[in-house]
């Protein structure tokens, strides 16, 4: 098999799980008590008008006419209204994606960031202080619930230190990146709260962009640590285990007895058959990473799709929550694809 | 299920790991804290003593600001105060908003999390192992139904499914008589203790997509087995030889993903009490969550339920290392789930 | 429940339903002031001869028949307090948090007036911080707290209040009754819509029929019952004037318009869809929609073209954070202007900065617990008072809500109209409660009390600090259940009593100044959220209801109707 015919059919199967995906969701509904009729209908309705409302919402037809109702909608890209604002709720969850998007990416660089060398180092030097210092890390880092850790990071560098702000997100990165062209004529970007934007010198001040880039990182710092820390762990423990393993390995004593350099032995061959697991299982994980930017989005007032979701839960504003719950799902299938090309591309084995 | 070839490689792992009996030793110690929670506890962890709220933990004396109000004109004035608060030997962990005792609290608590920890992975085992070992012997249409449905699971993060579905059912309660205080052991400690219902079944529906994804891989290999095959050409149902050969044989990993699963479902427990979805107030993630509006003046409310998850998380983990280490299964890495 | 009494039937539906989703939902429409709020001294039981008496009814009964609408409202507290359907607990206090830079005094209703907002040291925008968003745009399509924050900085109704509660005049000039059931608003001249067209009275029919018809205007509005009795409104020919009609008197028409019915231009709302409606705004107030930024942010340019003086503020962003610290983090770091809900042990540290202070006022809600009065144990009267006697309020405000609250001891607030001063909260006697626990016969009663979840201030630990203290009673015990706030809420308003918790805490805010928005939902037999029953309840609030308490010393409709009612609390 090529890697395009791999690659055609683990989006089929992508796709078949995005279809069950939806069917879980709509069928959430059914399963829950309570009608979407309470949610939107005034307290003193009276019968007719609840009928009313329900023939509007279009709930009162049968099961599988909302249904193929629902997948032709989504197909055109429309997820229904909010129950509550009215408003189109496939607006409302894109608005909000980019916000989690730029949590789980910054969370991501930091875990890979920190955790490939620490796991080197770890294996490398085994047995010595680098090593312990960093088993003891990973060990702290799956063991500590995320939402505590974030607690007490607010505590110790927000309320006692002051160094991060408590919450919030500032703007988006994008935001911050494409003021750079604009910044001649609004000046930098500012956080919350501090009111007008200072008109700023021309030509083209890369101070601004410096101050507006900072101000960016300065909210995301704590949140994306929070919700990298498990992922640093996890795959420090991994690469660890793996480096290991491969260093004990045959092809590298053999490599080692030709004479050829430690480091390339190490970091070509080594290290890189210790990755290939390392990817599946990173893939795997996205949906604790996901679930993990939710909380954190809560310990943190992020205002990302967790916030929406939890939020949609308790409103019983099922538009908004199937459709955050289906780019989640989605989101976390196309991650997953991804990761498996990445494997079958690393290690063409995979594909028979 | 254990062998005497088994067994002497556990001894050999424990003997050789300190990490191991650290792992063991703590462990041991949720485990004998949560049985015995009536007799350890100084307290009844639920009774209120208003004029003692959040008392600091010993070592931590000291001055606070205390706001109250007074009406001036029919407006509202409001006055600060400053007062000294003693830490006493009666709360070595100082007291929450409520004047509760934060050690018997975080006592009782560690019985919800290894209660809600070992009847979640339970639940989740005995519906995943099922599954996955029938789509692993019989392949085929089976197979494929069931590792669709699995990455349809797997789509959800367990976190979000388990929100959505506490959140929308609604957080039902077991209370379930102590024995202790039953047996007049431990008089003035709770009579009844509180099972989060709602959350078992959930963390138990959100997790067996694992134990189904190992099992299967299990039934796959040895479903080719000689001895296997043998059964099969002697006869035996199906049934029969899921239960006798390919079910003992699959044990080793499911128990060490089992041991993992009890550490994430732990996580995902205080996770559902820090968000409000659960149905106890006993409970870690829920202390964390009341402690969060004091983390300015109060900050122990917050941290010690917290070093309580942390340990206890840290014994599950150096526990299911140990079993994998002594047993190699090769499922490292799966079965994921922190919070 | 019968056809029996279609009149009284429907206006208590009506009214019923219109305090009672807004103040369950946390966050009542926000009343309007009451004249000096209380001098949170009624507790301590003083001069209340019936406490602890067993409270009959004959005692009461002995009195001799009220003359005024006042009087009868007045004899249904009474009435009420000494059958205690409810475990009366606190008023809750509205407590914000208010940086240095700025100038603002809260309000009783728990509304944010921007336009109130005086910036200071040339500060030219303002940042609102709340404790969430809105629920989309739309003035009649939403009926919370936060929503309304937001709404009102761009729309205005006919009459408002003064922080202080009485009622003013804003897009009428003039109110007055014409007759039993009509009342007639004349239109100011000069005002603006942003969209830059002049406000016509049509708007204003259209937009209160919007609220009451359900077939006008694109929506069943939930607001209907906020302007409960309401039937409809018409442009009187030829005049710049509006004629309202309703269902019988309602006495409290110009106090409902006090508070509710945001106008809104009629050709804007036909020509554009729900969703549109629901984020954009054109109203009449001091500042106009520039961004909105849903779930996150919106913000307000000043309307240069305001009927009154352009507001001090140039901008005005509002925004939403859910957790207490986090607000009051972000007010002491400097991000934010005002923030709503500062915790009470949040309150110290607000206080003791440099940068910010506090505003505290006693709010229009009040927190209770409800006993079904037809389960087992609550239907009794000697354990519900038994109840009302085992719970110490005092030490639960002073210790769980550092006495940011004030205990009750009636369905109805110091201040408004109808509350009776010669009744005060329950005093603490364990004691006496076990006894009348005997009496009533459910000695070894199990109770369980569900309450939301940080829905009202402090909710749980209230809930936790009643139940403890009902539990330390030896002959009842008492735990808490959490609830989902939506799930509680429906099983309290599906009209089935018999669906809902026999015990449930749950907070009301009453927007209208008037003890009948608080009694008739509650605790009428007809109440959309009742858990009592009376006949003779029923009938002191029905005869209320057929005056129009205009007559000398009780609210009129010449504009001083509050203020009377002020006058009565505060003696």
């Amino acid at each position: 098999m090529s890697f395009g015919r791999f690659l055609l059919k683990r989006t089929l199967q992508g796709v078949v799980v995005v279809w069950g995906v939806v069917t879980v969701v709509f069928l959430l509904r059914f399963i829950t008590p309570g009608s979407p009729v309470d949610v939107v209908a005034p307290l003193d309705a009276s019968p007719e008008l609840r009928r009313q409302i329900a023939r509007e919402l279009g709930v009162d037809r049968p099961l599988y006419v909302q249904y193929f109702e629902y997948l032709a909608g989504l197909l055109r890209g429309d997820m229904g209204y909010s129950y509550l604002s009215g408003t189109e709720a496939s607006a409302r969850v894109f608005a909000r994606l980019p916000a989690t998007l730029e949590l789980t990416v910054a969370a991501t660089i930091v875990a890979v960031a920190l955790s490939v060398p620490l796991g080197v180092i770890s294996a490398t030097r085994r047995h010595q202080p680098s090593d312990y210092a960093a088993t003891t890390f990973s060990l702290l880092g799956i063991s500590t619930p995320n939402f505590w850790l974030g607690i007490m990071l607010v505590l110790v560098l927000a309320v006692q230190f002051d160094v991060f702000p408590t919450s919030d997100r500032a703007f988006g990165f994008l935001e911050s990146v494409g003021h750079l062209v604009v910044i001649a004529v609004d000046g930098p970007l500012v956080p919350p709260g501090e009111g007008t934007r200072l008109v700023v010198e021309f030509p083209l001040d890369v101070g601004a962009f410096g101050r507006t880039f900072t101000t960016w990182l300065s909210y995301i710092v704590l949140p994306a640590v929070t919700l990298g820390t498990y992922f640093t762990a996890l795959i420090t423990r991994l690469t660890r285990s793996g480096m290991l393993e491969e260093l004990g390995q045959s092809y590298v004593q053999a490599a080692r007895a030709k004479g050829l350099p430690e480091t390339l032995v190490r970091y070509r061959h080594a290290l890189r058959n210790t990755l290939i697991p390392v990817v599946t299982v990173v893939g795997l994980q996205m949906g604790t990473l996901i679930g993990g930017a939710v909380i954190t989005e809560a310990v943190f007032d992020w205002p990302g799709l967790g916030t929406t979701v939890i939020n949609a839960i308790q409103q019983r504003d099922w538009p908004i929550l199937q459709g955050s719950l289906i780019v989640i799902g989605v989101g976390f299938v196309v991650v997953n694809i991804a990761v498996d090309a990445i494997y079958a591309y690393l290690n063409p084995r995979v594909v028979e | 299920m254990l062998s005497p070839r088994t067994l002497r490689n556990l001894k050999r792992e424990f003997d050789r790991s300190a990490l191991a009996k650290v792992g063991v030793a703590l462990v041991a110690l949720v485990v004998f804290v949560a049985v015995f929670a009536p007799l350890l506890a100084p307290h009844d962890p639920t009774a209120q003593s208003l004029d003692d709220k959040r008392l600091p933990p010993l070592g931590f004396s000291g001055t606070e600001n205390q706001t109250t109000t007074e009406r001036v004109n029919g407006t509202v004035q409001v006055v600060n105060e400053t007062v000294t608060v003693n830490a006493t030997a009666d709360h070595p962990l100082g007291t929450n908003a409520l004047g509760q005792d934060m050690l018997s609290r975080v006592i009782y608590g560690a019985r919800t999390s290894l209660l809600v920890g070992l009847l979640g992975t339970l639940l989740a085992a005995v519906v995943g192992v099922p599954v996955g070992l029938v789509a692993g012997y019989v392949r085929g249409r089976v197979d494929d139904a069931l590792m669709r449905s699995a990455d349809v699971m797997l789509a959800f993060p367990s976190l979000v499914l388990a929100i959505a579905l506490v959140g929308l059912w609604g957080r039902a309660a077991i209370r379930v008589p102590d024995p202790f205080v039953v047996a007049g052991l431990a008089p003035g400690m709770p009579r009844t203790f509180t099972l989060p219902g709602t959350v078992i079944v959930v963390v138990g529906l959100v997790n067996w997509v694992w134990f189904a994804r190992v099992a299967r891989g299990e039934a796959l290999a040895l479903r080719d087995e000689e001895y296997v095959k043998a059964a099969r050409s002697l006869g035996a149902s199906d049934p029969f030889v899921l239960r006798r050969h390919v079910l003992p044989n699959s044990a080793t990993p499911i128990l060490v993903l089992a041991t993992i699963q009890v550490a994430a479902i732990v996580l995902l427990e205080s996770a559902l009490s820090y968000l409000g979805f659960s149905g106890t107030e006993l409970s870690w993630g829920f202390d964390i969550a009341q402690g969060r509006d004091y983390l300015a003046t109060a900050w122990w409310i917050s941290t010690m339920p917290g070093i309580a998850i942390v340990l206890t998380v840290i014994g599950i983990n150096l526990l299911g290392d140990w079993l994998r280490d002594a047993l190699d299964p090769g499922i490292e890495g799966e079965g994921g789930g922190g919070a | 429940m019968s056809d029996r009494d279609v009149d009284r039937r429907s206006f208590l539906r009506l009214a019923g339903t219109a305090a009672a989703a807004a103040s369950l939902a946390g966050c009542s429409g926000g009343g309007d002031g009451n004249g000096d709020g209380g001098d949170g001294e009624t507790g301590d039981g003083g001069g209340n001869a019936t406490d602890g008496e067993g409270g009959n009814e004959t005692g009461t009964e002995e009195r001799p028949e009220p003359e005024t609408r006042e009087e009868y409202l007045q004899r249904a507290n009474l009435l009420l307090h000494e059958q205690a359907p409810w475990v009366y607990l606190n008023r809750q206090y509205s407590v914000y948090g208010v940086s240095n830079e700025i100038q603002w005094e809260a309000r009783r209703d728990e509304r944010i007036e921007a336009y109130a907002i005086q910036p200071q040291d040339g500060k030219r925008s303002v940042r609102i911080t709340q404790s969430q968003m809105d629920s989309g745009l739309d003035p009649h399509d939403h009926r919370e707290t936060p929503t309304d924050n937001i709404v009102l900085q761009a729309y205005e109704g006919l009459l408002g209040r003064d922080p202080e509660g009485a009622i003013v005049e804003k897009l009428a000039t003039g109110y007055e009754r014409i007759e039993e059931g009509t009342v007639r608003f004349d239109i100011r001249e000069g005002v603006t819509f942003h969209s830059g067209e002049e406000l016509a009275p049509e708007d204003v029919a259209f937009s209160i029929n919007r609220i009451v018809k359900e077939d006008v205007g694109g929506l069943a509005s939930p607001q209907r019952d906020q302007l409960a009795g309401v039937t409809g409104a018409e442009v009187v020919d030829g005049e710049r004037a509006v004629r309202v009609n309703s269902d019988g008197v309602n006495p409290i028409v110009f106090q409902e318009f006090a508070t509710y019915c945001d106008i809104v231009q009629r050709s804007w709302i036909e020509e554009h869809e729900g969703s549109y409606i629901n984020s954009n705004m054109n109203g009449t107030g001091p500042f106009q929609l520039e961004n909105y930024n849903q779930d996150v942010s919106v913000s307000f340019a000043r309307y240069e073209d305001y009927w009154r003086e352009p507001a001090p503020a140039e901008s005005l962003e509002i925004t939403a954070a859910g957790e207490a610290s986090t607000r009051v983090n972000q007010l002491l770091g400097g991000e934010t202007d005002l923030v709503v809900n500062v915790p009470p042990q949040d309150a110290g540290r607000v206080q003791e900065s440099s940068g910010a202070s506090l505003s505290a006022v006693p709010s229009t809600r009040i927190i209770y617990n409800a006993m079904v009065y037809n389960r087992e144990p609550f239907d009794s009267t000697e354990f519900r008072r038994a109840m009302n006697l085992a719970v110490d309020l005092d030490s639960i405000i002073e210790n769980v809500l550092s006495g940011f609250a004030d205990p009750t001891g009636q369905p109805t607030l110091e201040g408004f109209v109808g509350y009776n001063d010669e009744v005060g909260p329950f005093e603490h006697d364990p004691e006496r409660a076990q006894s009348l626990v005997e009496e009533s016969g459910y000695a070894g009663a199990e109770i369980e009390l569900h309450t939301p979840v940080g829905r009202y201030l402090k909710d749980l630990e209230i809930a936790q600090a009643v139940a403890s203290q009902i539990d330390n009673l030896e002959n009842v015990s008492c735990s808490v259940q959490q609830r989902d706030f939506q799930t509680l809420a429906g099983e309290l308003l599906d009209g089935d009593l018999s669906t809902s918790p026999a015990f449930y805490l749950i907070g009301w805010g009453n927007a209208t100044f008037d003890a009948s928005q608080t009694i008739i939902p509650l605790l009428t037999s007809d109440g959309a959220l009742t858990s009592y029953s009376s006949d003779r309840v029923d009938e002191l609030i029905q005869q209320a209801q057929s005056m129009t308490g205009e007559g000398p010393g009780s609210s009129g409709a010449d504009g001083d109707g509050n203020q009377s009612g002020n006058d009565s609390s505060s003696s």
